[in-house]
C-alpha cells in the first residue's frame, strides 16, 4: 500500500468532510435553538451560491463584492422561513416540522432554477484549486490549495461563531433559547427574534458552504442532494454539538474517500453514493443517540 | 366501604420483595416491599416524587429494578417484562393519559382487547365471515364497558378532542377491555371536579365488586383512599414508611410527618 | 338533503363496522366503479390512460403502501422507491429465469421480495426512532438503488443497464393495448385498495396506529412493537412492491433504476401529505393531484407563452408550498377536507 497516495487520499478526504461539516453547522445551529432539522439546509446553500452568482453576473461584479446583497438576501429568507413556514408549526411534532422542511427544500429549488436557470455553473472565486507547491515538492503529498483555505474559513467560521455565541447577548439569548424554550420565554427572552436571528445565521452559513462548494463543483441542482450527506455527519456528531459536526464531518469525509478509492474498485465503485448513511446506520444500531448528542431518557 | 369481611381469601397474588430502582443517581425506589391480596383495593399514597409512579411502572414492567425479585403467579422474577404483564392479566392507566389520539373512543377500546384476538393477517385482509364475526364479538365486550362507563354518546369521537375527565374514563375503558386480574389506576381521578370524581369512585368500585378485579391505586386524595381502600403502602422519597389499613396509616406519625399539614 | 343518514339503523355491529355504512356512500362507491371499469374504456383516449389514469392507479397503490407505513403505522420512511425497484426487477427476473411462471405469480412474488427487504429496512427500527429511522430508510434506498444498478445479475448482464419488461400474457391473452393495461391495473389496484381497508380496520391496523400515536403505551396493552413495526415495513413494501412491478410492466415498459430514485420516494411522501395520511382515500386523492397537477401547469404555462422550463420549477414550488400549506392547515390532508365537505353536505341545506 503506497503511503503517499493513503495520505492524500485520506487528507483529501478529509477537507471534503470540512465542507460537509459547514453544511452540518448549519442545521446544528437550528436545531440547537429551535429543534428543527432542518432538510431544506442544502437547499439553502444551493439558493445562497446561484443567487450570489445571479446578482454578480446581473450587475456585472465580481463575487466578492455580491456576497454583501447575497447576505441580506439569506437573511430575508431565514427570517421569512421563520415567520411563514415555522412560526405556525411551533407546537406540532418533529416530523412534521422535518416534513415542512422537505416542503421548503422543493419550494426552493423550483425558486432559484426558476429565477437563475437550471444548467450547472461555475464560480470562480479566485483561488485555484492546485497542489500547494511546498508540500508537493518536498513531500511529494498533494494537497490542494483550495481545500487547505476551505478548512480555514471553516475554522474560523467556527470560532466566530462560537465567540458570538459566548460573547454577546444575543448569543446568550441564543443557547438559553437552545436549553429551555419555556425558560427563556419566562426570562423574556424574544422567542421568535432569536429564532429569526438563528435562521439568517444558519442562513450565511449556507452561503460561505455554497460558495466553497460551488467553487469546487459548480453550481448546479445536485448540490441539494450533496447536502444531504450532511445527515449521516449530524448523525455521527449529535444533532446539538458544533464540535460533533466538525468531528463527524471529517469522518465522513475520510471514510467515504477511503472506502470509495480503497473498497469501490472492488465492488464496481460509486460506494460514496451510500457509504456514509449506512455508516451512520450502523453507528446508530449502537448509539442513537449519536457522538456528542445528548441521551433521551424518556419518562411516562 | 372499606374492610375485610369481603375478602373471601387472603391469598397473595403479587409480591414486591426489596424493590430497589434507581435512574442515574436518583434513587427513585429504595427497597420497597409489598404484597397485594386477591380482589383488594391496595392504595399507594405518598407526597410527590414519593416513587409511587416507578412501583406502578415496575409492575407493569415498564421499568425493571436493580434490586429484588418480584413474584407474581408463584414464579420468581428479577423484573417484569411489559407484554408478560398484558398478556397474563396486569392492565392500566397512565397519570398523564396515554390515550391512541389518531383514534376514536372505540377504537382505542378495542384495542384494549388485543390479546384476546387471534386472527391472521391475511384473514383480516379478506375480512371473512370468521373475522367478521371476531370483530363483532369483541365490539360486543367493548360496547358493555361503553355502557357501563356511560360513555355511550362519544363512542365514535376522536379521543384528543374530549374534555380531560372523560379520556381518563376512556383510559380505564381501555384498561378494562383487556379482562385484567389486576389492575393499576396511576392517579385516574387527577384533574376531576367533584362529580367525575364521584362517578369514578362508582366505576371503580363496581370493577371491584362486580368483576372482582384486584386494583392498586394511586391517589392524592385522602377521602377518597379512605373510601375506597382496603389497604395503604405509604412511600416517601423512595422507602415505605407505613402499611396497613386507612384509618391505622393515617393515624401514623410518620405519614403524618410526611404530608405535614395536609388533610 | 340527499346525504342525510335519519332512518337508516345499524341493527347489528357488523352493518355499523360496514365499509361504507351509510347507504349513499354505498351507491357512490357503486357508482365510481362502473365509471371506472366500464365507462372510461368506452370513452378514454389511449393518451388518457397512459399519461393520466395508468400512473395514477400505479401512485395511489405505491401512496397506499406508504401509508400503511407512514401514515397508520408512523414510521417515516424516505425509500418507498426502492420497494418499487424491487419488486419491478424480482418481477423481471422471476419471469426470465423461471419459465412459464404466470406474470401475476410474478407480480405477487415480486412482491414478496420487496416485502423481505422491507423487512430488512424496518430492522433498525427496534433500536431507532422517528428521524433517525427516516435517515436509515434514506441508507437502504442508496444501497439498494446501488444494488440493482452495479450488480449484473439483476439487469442480466444488460450492457446499457435498461431491459425491455417482458409482455404481459394471461391466459394467453396479451396486454398490449392501453385499455387492457389500464383494466389489469384498475383491478389490481382496485383488490389491494379493499384488502388495505380491510386491514387497516381490524386489528392489525388498530396495532398500527397504536405503535404510532403512544409505543408504550402499546406496549402495556399487549401489542408488540417490534412485530408490528416489521409487519408495516413488510406489508407496506409489498404494495410498493406490486405497484414497481405494475410500474415496469404497464407504463414503462422498461425495468430500470433510475426510475426509482429519491426523487420518486419524495413524490410518494409528498402524496400522502397532500392526499391525507392515515387515509386509505387520501392515497388515491394525493396520487391524482400529483399526477394532474404537472399536465396542469404544463397547459397553464403553454397558455401564457412562457418557458417550458418554468413549468417543471413552478411545479416544485407548488409541490413545495402546497405541502408546507397541507401541514399547517389541514395535516390530515384532501380527505380530511373531503370528509368536512360530506358532512356539511349533510346538513345541506339546513347548516345550523
Amino acid at each position: 500500500m503506497n503511503v503517499i497516495f493513503f495520505i492524500e487520499v485520506l487528507i483529501g478526504g478529509l477537507l471534503s468532510g470540512v465542507m460537509y461539516a459547514m453544511v452540518a453547522l448549519g442545521f446544528v445551529l437550528i436545531y440547537k435553538a429551535s429543534g428543527v432539522f432542518n432538510f431544506a439546509q442544502g437547499a439553502m446553500v444551493f439558493f445562497a451560491a446561484a443567487t450570489c452568482l445571479g446578482i454578480s453576473e446581473t450587475l456585472g461584479i465580481s463575487i466578492w463584492w455580491a456576497i454583501l446583497p447575497t447576505i441580506l438576501v439569506m437573511i430575508a429568507l431565514g427570517l421569512a422561513t421563520e415567520r411563514i413556514v415555522l412560526r405556525p408549526l411551533v407546537n406540532q411534532n418533529e416530523i412534521t416540522l422535518f416534513m415542512a422542511t422537505i416542503g421548503l427544500t422543493f419550494f426552493l429549488e423550483g425558486l432559484v432554477q426558476a429565477l437563475w436557470g437550471s444548467h450547472a455553473k461555475a464560480l470562480d472565486l479566485g483561488i485555484e484549486d492546485i497542489p500547494l507547491s511546498y508540500v508537493l515538492d518536498n513531500y511529494n503529498i498533494m494537497i490542494s490549495q483550495f481545500d487547505l483555505i476551505s478548512a480555514a474559513v471553516c475554522a474560523l467560521l467556527v470560532t466566530v461563531l462560537t465567540l458570538l455565541f459566548s460573547h454577546t447577548k444575543t448569543g446568550r439569548a441564543l443557547r438559553a433559547v437552545a436549553d429551555d424554550h419555556q425558560a427563556a420565554l419566562a426570562v423574556g427572552i424574544p422567542l421568535q427574534r432569536v429564532w429569526g436571528v438563528v435562521w439568517a445565521v444558519a442562513g450565511i452559513v449556507a452561503l460561505v458552504a455554497g460558495l466553497l462548494w460551488g467553487a469546487r463543483n459548480g453550481v448546479q441542482f445536485a448540490l441539494t442532494f450533496t447536502a444531504l450527506k450532511a445527515l449521516p455527519v449530524l448523525i455521527l456528531g449529535g444533532f446539538t454539538s458544533v464540535p460533533g459536526a466538525i468531528v463527524g464531518g471529517l469522518i465522513i469525509g475520510a471514510s467515504e474517500k477511503l472506502a470509495e478509492v480503497y473498497v469501490g474498485p472492488l465492488v464496481g465503485g460509486g460506494i460514496e453514493g451510500w457509504f456514509p448513511y449506512v455508516l451512520a446506520m450502523l453507528f446508530l444500531l449502537v448509539r442513537p443517540e449519536g457522538l456528542f448528542g445528548e441521551k433521551l431518557i424518556r419518562r411516562v | 366501604m372499606s374492610g375485610s369481611s369481603k375478602l373471601d381469601t387472603d391469598e397473595v397474588i403479587l409480591d414486591m420483595r426489596n424493590i430497589s430502582l434507581s435512574f442515574g443517581g436518583v434513587k427513585s425506589l429504595i427497597d420497597v416491599s409489598f404484597d397485594l391480596k386477591k380482589h383488594e383495593v391496595r392504595a399507594i399514597i405518598g407526597p410527590n416524587g414519593a416513587g409511587k409512579s416507578s412501583m406502578i411502572n415496575v409492575i407493569n414492567g415498564i421499568y425493571r429494578p436493580q434490586k429484588g425479585e418480584i413474584i407474581y403467579h408463584g414464579k420468581s422474577r428479577k423484573s417484569m417484562h411489559p407484554y408478560y404483564a398484558a398478556s397474563t392479566g396486569i392492565a392500566r392507566t397512565f397519570q398523564n393519559i396515554a390515550l391512541f389520539r389518531g383514534m376514536s373512543v372505540l377504537d382505542n377500546i378495542m384495542t384494549g382487547r388485543n390479546l384476546k384476538m387471534s386472527s391472521s393477517m391475511l384473514m383480516q385482509a379478506l375480512y371473512w365471515g370468521p373475522v367478521q364475526k371476531n370483530e363483532a364479538k369483541h365490539r360486543r365486550k367493548a360496547e358493555e364497558i361503553i355502557d357501563f362507563l356511560e360513555i355511550q354518546h362519544i363512542r365514535k369521537t376522536p379521543v384528543n378532542r374530549l374534555a380531560y375527565g372523560l379520556q381518563k374514563r376512556v383510559e380505564l375503558g381501555r384498561a378494562l377491555a383487556a379482562e385484567p386480574e389486576i389492575l393499576l389506576l396511576d392517579e385516574p381521578m387527577a384533574g376531576m371536579n367533584v362529580e367525575e370524581k364521584q362517578d369514578m369512585c362508582r366505576f371503580i368500585l363496581d370493577v371491584n365488586d362486580q368483576l372482582g378485579t384486584t386494583i392498586v391505586l394511586i391517589e392524592h386524595d385522602m377521602s377518597i383512599v379512605m373510601e375506597l381502600s382496603d389497604r395503604v403502602l405509604v412511600l416517601d422519597h423512595g422507602s415505605k414508611i407505613a402499611d396497613g389499613g386507612p384509618v391505622e396509616v393515617r393515624n401514623d406519625p410518620q405519614v403524618i410527618k410526611a404530608y405535614l399539614g395536609s388533610n | 338533503m340527499f346525504y342525510r343518514e335519519a332512518g337508516q339503523f345499524k341493527t347489528t355491529y357488523q352493518s355499523d363496522s360496514a365499509l361504507f355504512p351509510i347507504l349513499q356512500d354505498k351507491i357512490g362507491v357503486l357508482v365510481g366503479l362502473a365509471i371506472f371499469f366500464l365507462a372510461i374504456p368506452l370513452v378514454a383516449t389511449p393518451y388518457l390512460f397512459s399519461a393520466i389514469l395508468i400512473p395514477f392507479l400505479i401512485f395511489s397503490l405505491a401512496a397506499i403502501g406508504l401509508n400503511i407505513l407512514t401514515g397508520y403505522a408512523g414510521q417515516l420512511s424516505l425509500g418507498s422507491a426502492a420497494f418499487m425497484a424491487v419488486g419491478a426487477f424480482a418481477t423481471y427476473n422471476f419471469m426470465l429465469r423461471i419459465p412459464g411462471k404466470p406474470i401475476l405469480v410474478a407480480f405477487i412474488l415480486g412482491g414478496i421480495s420487496a416485502a423481505l427487504v422491507g423487512i430488512a429496512f424496518g430492522l433498525p427500527s427496534l433500536r431507532i426512532r422517528g428521524f433517525y429511522l427516516a435517515v436509515t430508510t434514506l441508507a437502504m434506498q442508496f444501497f439498494v438503488l446501488w444494488c440493482l444498478t452495479k450488480i449484473p445479475w439483476f439487469t442480466n448482464y444488460s450492457p446499457s443497464g435498461v431491459i425491455r419488461a417482458q409482455q404481459v400474457v394471461i391466459l394467453g391473452y396479451v396486454f398490449d393495448s392501453q385499455v387492457s393495461r389500464y383494466l389489469l391495473t384498475l383491478s389490481i389496484v382496485s383488490l389491494m385498495a379493499l384488502m388495505a381497508k380491510n386491514m387497516v380496520r381490524t386489528n392489525l391496523g388498530r396495532s398500527w396506529m397504536a405503535i404510532r400515536d403512544m409505543d408504550v403505551a402499546a406496549e402495556v396493552i399487549g401489542f408488540r412493537p417490534l412485530q408490528t413495526k416489521l409487519t408495516a415495513f413488510a406489508i407496506s413494501a409489498f404494495y410498493c412492491g406490486v405497484a414497481g412491478a405494475l410500474f415496469a410492466y404497464t407504463y414503462l415498459g422498461t425495468v430500470e433504476p433510475e426510475a426509482y430514485s429519491l426523487d420518486l420516494s419524495f413524490r410518494i411522501l409528498f402524496m400522502i401529505i397532500i392526499g391525507g395520511m392515515g387515509s386509505i382515500l387520501g392515497s388515491f386523492l394525493g396520487a391524482a393531484f400529483m399526477t394532474l397537477l404537472p399536465i396542469g401547469l404544463n397547459m397553464f404555462v403553454h397558455h401564457f407563452s412562457l418557458p417550458m422550463t418554468l413549468a417543471s420549477n413552478l411545479e416544485l414550488m407548488t409541490f413545495g408550498s402546497l405541502i408546507i400549506f397541507f401541514l399547517i392547515v389541514e395535516p390530515h390532508g384532501l380527505a380530511r377536507l373531503w370528509q368536512i365537505g360530506k358532512e356539511k353536505l349533510r346538513l345541506w341545506p339546513f347548516p345550523y
